[in-house]
Parts: structure tokens; sequence; C-alpha cells
């Protein structure tokens, strides 16, 4: 490590290089203990926060990670979930510690690709910090890229029906809803 | 057992030689000639504090249960408050009534001893906020709780200190002392002396920036704060600092001995136990692991970290300071408790405090100047090659030292130590402080991490295992002579023993094992005289005392959690629980008899 880059270390103000993306963000304004209510452009606001009973309205936009057919998005993901400290609360193996297990099939707050985007986004009430602050959409999508490759994610909802179903490769411990 | 011998033990805060001339029935000699100032404790039958007295012993003068009886344990009533997470506080026992306080969402309970138990006397939930789940490193736990003045005072997961009424439940004052966005949360035990409340913060992955506070017990209004890290005015350092070793003297060393600001992201938290010695007026507590956990992060010795403070309860001022594992690289810490006990060492009576560090050396040092008198390895560790007398520093092996992206396959112990924060306990008889210990490694990979704030300051990536490979155990009790700094006995564990350990009068040692055995010990030989598999793995400190009906009970919390944890998926680990179990001999109790149980109603019809 050169001693310019010790010499930043342990600013409250600290700008992180996110490597592989090559974007500069500025984690200035530190995230707040609230759901965020702003929603990222080009999503409506009418997006469910997860499955509640009943059929949810049909989203405005088709719910998929746009980077789905990124070959690339998955391994950029993952850089990024260790770069943003996200490995310190859910695990190296993304199998859990302070926060949940991503590896399995149990989303508190839904588990299709825009459910996590939305967590990521908005933080969630047990200390998931609010990253919509500081992180761009398609580095948010990047993070769920690798979370979906973790296989205990659900496959997006098509336009047309109100429940998710268990992607295809989740065996016997998948399950169609999701504790709330 | 002979009853003046008894009250001599109690009241002069047993002298060996006493203990020499009247027990027959056991070796009789004090291993260490160690004595203890009981200050602080209540009444016999009581346990008004987390370590019983201000010496930190839990030690018990009752002797209803002795090595003969013991072994008729049974259980007299349970108590769950049925929260998810590890509970590791001690009941505490005032007068007739018992103080719980769950884990996050801290809700606290008093339970009528004069009822059949449990009856509640009232309900108190602070209602913390629960962002303070996702921010605690290690579980949502609380660590104990304190009783002063009336009330029962004790920390909010979400950085308030909250006083309540101990007679009605009802809250007396709340202090904010941190914020949880910054990634700080408090799960330490409020200690309570001297009109004072000291509580600490946790926080140590999180980069947060440590301190410990003093509050007025009557109004909750803070009169000091003394950190970690800083310049000496935030350390509370001043003109009568006198640190023993002089690589910890000079000025403003918790600023000098970082990189350029990085002290301020340097944790140093406190979460461990506090101790008093009522006597010269000192407070003493440890000192987190240093942040990030990556030490290439951080060159320097990183002080104050993983370091103890004796300080001035009235001002907060330090009056020395040892910092136990200079450029801690493994998450070690300081903030294993003191257990301040006199003995003779090298012929010459010592004022001394006991400290089992998580890095494996266990110190006696000279509690009036920080000099390290003893230190000696009190289980398996592979990351220092010896101790240096003469500095006060242990020597490292630099083959355990990690390099970001570089797998190191056994680094012993891992970084919750061969013993966390479980405190042990001492005997005035034997003369030995009984501990729960660990006997386990890591494979170790560092990560360079950068700091935001309110997320994990961390990047150490691990596997846990047990020293002995893949069937060796994972743990064990040891009875330690901290004058010689020898290991007496151990009683060999499958699983971590993380639970807090007690001693009696009775010469009996009670701990729990992390896979749910409560046990009773004979203080002398180790013998196992009793053992009850509870609900749940064991981390809660256990408590005896003396119930209105004259009865000695023994109580102790099950709910597994916190660094335990890490032995989840190991065959025969059970789930979490929440649950105190209360002993008696054959169980017997306060029973609910005659108007209050229910009678059968002989239908009209029935035929009869």
């Amino acid at each position: 490590m050169s001693p310019a880059r010790v010499s930043i270390l342990g600013l409250v103000l600290v700008v992180v290089a996110a490597g592989a993306t090559g974007w500069v963000l500025s984690i200035g304004k530190q995230p707040e203990n609230r759901v965020a209510v702003a929603y990222p452009e080009g999503l409506a606001a009418v997006v469910p926060l997860g499955i509640s009973a009943g059929h949810a309205p049909p989203l405005a936009v088709p719910p998929d990670n746009p980077l789905a057919s990124d070959p690339n998005s998955v391994e950029e993901g993952k850089k990024l979930y260790g770069q943003m400290n996200c490995a310190g609360c859910h695990g190296y193996d993304a199998k859990g510690g302070m926060g949940p297990d991503l590896t399995d099939t149990e989303w508190r707050y839904g588990g299709t690709p825009i459910d996590i985007y939305k967590s990521i986004y908005e933080g969630r009430p047990q200390g998931m910090p609010a990253w919509g602050n500081t992180l761009p959409p398609n580095t948010i999508w990047l993070l769920v890229s690798y979370i979906q490759s973790l296989g205990g994610t659900f496959a997006a909802a098509a336009p047309d029906e109100g429940d998710a179903s268990p992607a295809a490769a989740q065996g016997q411990g998948a399950r169609a809803g999701q504790r709330q | 057992m002979n009853r003046a011998y008894l009250a001599a033990l109690i009241f002069t805060a047993a002298s060996p030689a006493l203990a020499q001339s009247t027990n027959e029935a056991n070796p009789a000699k004090s291993y260490s000639g160690a004595t203890a100032d009981f200050a602080g404790a209540g009444a016999p039958g009581e346990w008004t504090s987390q370590a019983r007295d201000y010496a930190n012993t839990r030690f018990s003068p009752l002797t209803q249960l002795t090595t003969d009886n013991v072994n008729r344990l049974r259980l007299a009533w349970t108590f769950s408050d049925g929260t998810q997470y590890g509970h590791e506080g001690a009941p505490l026992v005032v007068g007739d009534t018992m103080y719980v306080v769950s884990p996050f969402p801290n809700t606290a309970y008093a339970l009528d001893l004069t009822k059949p138990g449990p009856t509640i006397k009232w309900q108190f939930d602070p209602n913390p906020s629960p962002q303070a789940i996702g921010k605690a490193c290690c579980d949502a736990v609380i660590r104990g709780w304190a009783y002063a003045d009336g009330k029962l005072i004790y920390n909010l997961l979400d950085d308030h200190t909250v006083a309540v009424d101990a007679a009605t439940g009802k809250q007396v004052w709340r202090t904010a002392m941190d914020k949880v966005s910054h990634g700080v949360t408090m799960t330490q035990s409020a200690f309570a002396a001297d009109g004072k409340v000291f509580v600490g913060n946790s926080g140590g992955e999180m980069g947060v920036n440590g301190w410990l506070a003093a509050l007025d017990v009557g109004t909750g209004k803070e009169l000091w704060r003394a950190h970690a890290v800083g310049p000496d005015s935030d350390v509370k350092i001043g003109p009568d600092f006198h640190p023993y070793y002089p690589w910890m003297q000079g000025k403003d060393l918790g600023v000098k001995t970082w990189p350029a600001g990085a002290w301020n992201t340097g944790a140093g938290a406190s979460w461990g136990f506090v101790s008093y010695d009522e006597k010269t007026k000192t407070i003493f507590y440890g000192t987190s692991n240093p942040g990030p956990r990556v030490p290439v992060q951080r060159p320097g010795d990183n002080l104050w970290t993983s370091a103890m403070f004796a300080r001035d309860p009235d001002t907060g001022l330090a009056k020395w300071a040892y910092q136990f594992t200079p450029h801690d690289q493994w998450d070690y810490d300081g903030v294993n408790e003191a257990v301040l006990l006199d003995m003779p060492i090298d012929g010459k009576m010592r004022q001394t405090l006991v400290h089992f560090d998580r890095n494996t050396y266990a110190y006696t040092i000279d509690r009036n100047t920080g000099e390290v008198l003893v230190a000696k390895n009190f289980a398996y560790q592979n990351w220092s090659t010896g101790f240096d007398m003469k500095s006060g520093r242990p020597i490292v092996d630099p083959q355990r030292e990690p390099k970001p992206g570089v797998k190191i396959d056994k680094v012993c112990p891992p970084d919750i130590g061969q013993k966390d924060w479980e405190p042990p306990a001492f005997s005035p008889a034997t003369g030995l402080l009984y501990v729960g210990v660990f006997n386990i490694c890591m494979g170790l990979t560092d990560h360079e991490v950068s700091y935001i704030a309110g997320t994990p300051y961390d990047g150490m990536e691990m596997q846990r295992y047990s020293a002995d490979g893949k069937d060796g155990n994972w743990g064990g009790l040891i009875a330690w002579d901290p004058a010689h700094g020898k290991k007496i006995w151990e009683i060999p564990e499958k699983f971590m023993v993380m639970s807090g350990v007690i001693s009696t009068a009775g010469n009996l040692i009670f701990y729990g094992t992390t896979d749910g055995w409560f046990r009773a010990v004979d203080a002398w030989t180790g013998k196992v005289l009793w053992s009850q598999k509870l609900g749940s793995g064991i981390i809660g400190q256990p408590i005896t005392y003396m119930g209105p009906d004259n009865r000695q009970y023994v109580a102790v919390a099950a709910g597994v959690g916190g660094a335990a944890m890490v032995q989840k998926g190991r065959d025969g680990f059970l789930p979490r629980g929440n649950t105190i179990y209360v002993f008696s001999l054959d169980g017997e109790g306060i029973k609910a008899t005659g108007d209050s149980l229910p009678a059968p109603v002989i239908s009209s019809d029935s035929g009869q």
C-alpha cells in the first residue's frame, strides 16, 4: 500500500474508487437511518415492497435486471460486494453474519431482482444502509447480478403476474413466497 | 463443613491460613494465597451486580449447596423472554426481586421471588431502534445491567443508557450516548459504583471512535467521557498519567502511533466489564481492537487500542494504561475484565489485577502501577513466540502476520481469542481463578477495506476450527493459579465454554457450555458433580442467591448466540433459546398451593 493511500484512510469523507466500473463515488453524505423515499430514475413509485397477500398491481416497467445478459456483471458485482463493505456484514461467502444470508431462499423484503434492488437502494429497517444515496443505478444492478448468481433469488415476475416464481435452479429448498 | 470456618471465610475475605487449618477434607492450602476485597457486594443472599462485587470475583458466600448435596439440584422454575438473540447477562437479585433484561429489544422484567416463579411485577419496554440490530457485530446482545440507588440501569443497543425505577418499572432518565448511523451500538454491561454508572460503546468492527463515559446515577447526566484514540485531551491523559513502560510514555500517543488521521476511526471500543478499587478510587476496563482490522492499513502500535486503563472515577483522568497487543493484527482486543486480587508474588504481597486476554496470555499486573508481574499462556496459541518481561511486550511470530490477499492456514487463537468476554470466577479458598476457554484456530485472509460510515471497517475473512483438528475439542474450563501463572486442571469440552463462571463458599464452581450443559464442579479437584442439559447453548452468566424461602438457588440463561455461533452447523449445536433456568435442591421452592391451584368442577350430570 502506498503512503498516499494510507493517508486517506480514516477520513470520514472518503473517496472510493469503484475499481472495474470506473466510477468515483463520494461517500460524504452518509446514509441516514431511514428508508429513503426517492426512487431511481425510470422506476415507477408503484413498485411494491414485497409480495403481500393477493396480487400486486403490475409494474410500469419490466422489473428484471437490465444487466441480466451482461456476462461481466457478476464478476464486477462481486468486486463491488467487497469494496462497498457488503462482505463485512453478509460475509465473504455471502452466507450471513451481521446481516442475513444472501445465498438461501429466505428474503425478508422479497427475492426478485427489483426487490433486491430496492433493498440496496432504500436500505432496510434492521441496519441495511440506503445505498441510493451514494451508488448510481447501474452499480446497484451489478450488485444484484452478483447476488442473483448465488442461487437463492427468485425470477422476475412476468408483467401480467403478481407472484414471483422460484428460480429454476433452487431445488427442494425453494419457496414461492418469502418471510416478512 | 464447619460453620465457624465459613463465617470467617465470609467476613475476613478468606484468609488462606484459616483455610489451611480448618478444611481437612481438601488439599486446604490456597494455591496462590490470593485474597479479594468483596466490597460492593450486596447481602450474602443477593447478587446485585454482574460480577457480584467491585473486584469482579463472582464469588458467593452461600453454603447451602455443597460438594455433597449439589447432585440433588433440580429445576425449580423457568422464565422465557421470547427474544431470539444471544443471552449473555446475569440476572440480578436485590431483596425479593429478580431483575432481567432481554437482548434486543432490551425489555426489562422484575420478577417477584416471593411468588411461585416466574411472577412478573413489572415490565419495561424501551423500544430501541431496530436499525441497531444490523450494526451489532456479534448479535444484538446485552452483557448485563446494573442496580444502583433504587434503579435498574442499562444500555440500549441503539446507544442510549436508561434508568428504570426498580419499584415501579417507570423510566427515570434516558441519555443519548452515540449514533447508530456511525456504526456504534451498546452491548456493554453498565457498571455502577461511587454514585456513577460507567458505560462504554461497541463497534470495534465498524471504525467507531471508542469511549467510556461516567453518568450520574440520579440524573443520567454525563460527567465525563474518555476516548481510547486521539489526542491526550480526548483520551483524558494529564500530568498524573504514569504508564509503567517507556514505549507508552509521551504526548498524544493516541495520534502519533497511527497513520495521519487514522486514529479517528481506530475503534478502541469499551464493551467489557469494569472493576473498581474502592480503596485507591480507581476503575479498570479494557479497550477493543483497532480499526480497520487489517493491520497493513494502520502501521504503528495503535494506542490505546487492545489495552487496559486505570482511571479516576471522579475526573476520568487516566492513572496508567497498558497495551496487551501492540498493533493488534488479529482482532484480539483488550476488553476482557480485570479481577482485583492481592497475592504474594516472589515473596512480596502485591495489589494486582488478573486479566485473561483474548491473545491467550494471562496477565497478573500490579494494579497501582501497570507493571506486568506474570504473563503466561493459559491455552494454545501460535502468534507469539514469547513474552519480553523487560519491555512488557509479546514477541510476534512474523509467519502469523497477515498480508492482504494471502491466506494463512493456521493462526491460534482466532479473532475471538482463546477466551472472549465471558468472565471468570475467583475462589478465596483455593486461590484459583476458573475460566471458560476455547481451543480454536483460524484460517485468515485479509482484504483491504475503505471506511464507509455505518458499515464494517473490517476486512478479515476467517474459518475457525478446533486447534486439535477435525474431531478436536473446541473449549474447556480451566483452574488457574494467578501468582505462578500455572494451569492446575482443565475440564475439556467438545464445545466452546463461553458462559460466565461463579464460585461459592460451598467449594462449588458453576459454568455452562455452548452446547447446553450446565455443570457444578468441585473447586479443588475439577470433578464434575452435577450436569443438566438445557434447551439451548449457555453464554449467560450464572448467579446464586438465597430466596425469601431461605433456599439457595442457582440461575442461568440458556440462549446461545454471539460469537458462539461460529460453531453453528456442528453436530450437537442446539438452536437459539431465551430461557432462564432456576435450580434448587430437589427442585423445591415456593409452589402454588391451596386456593391458587385450579380445581376440577364436577359436572352435575356426570352420573356420579
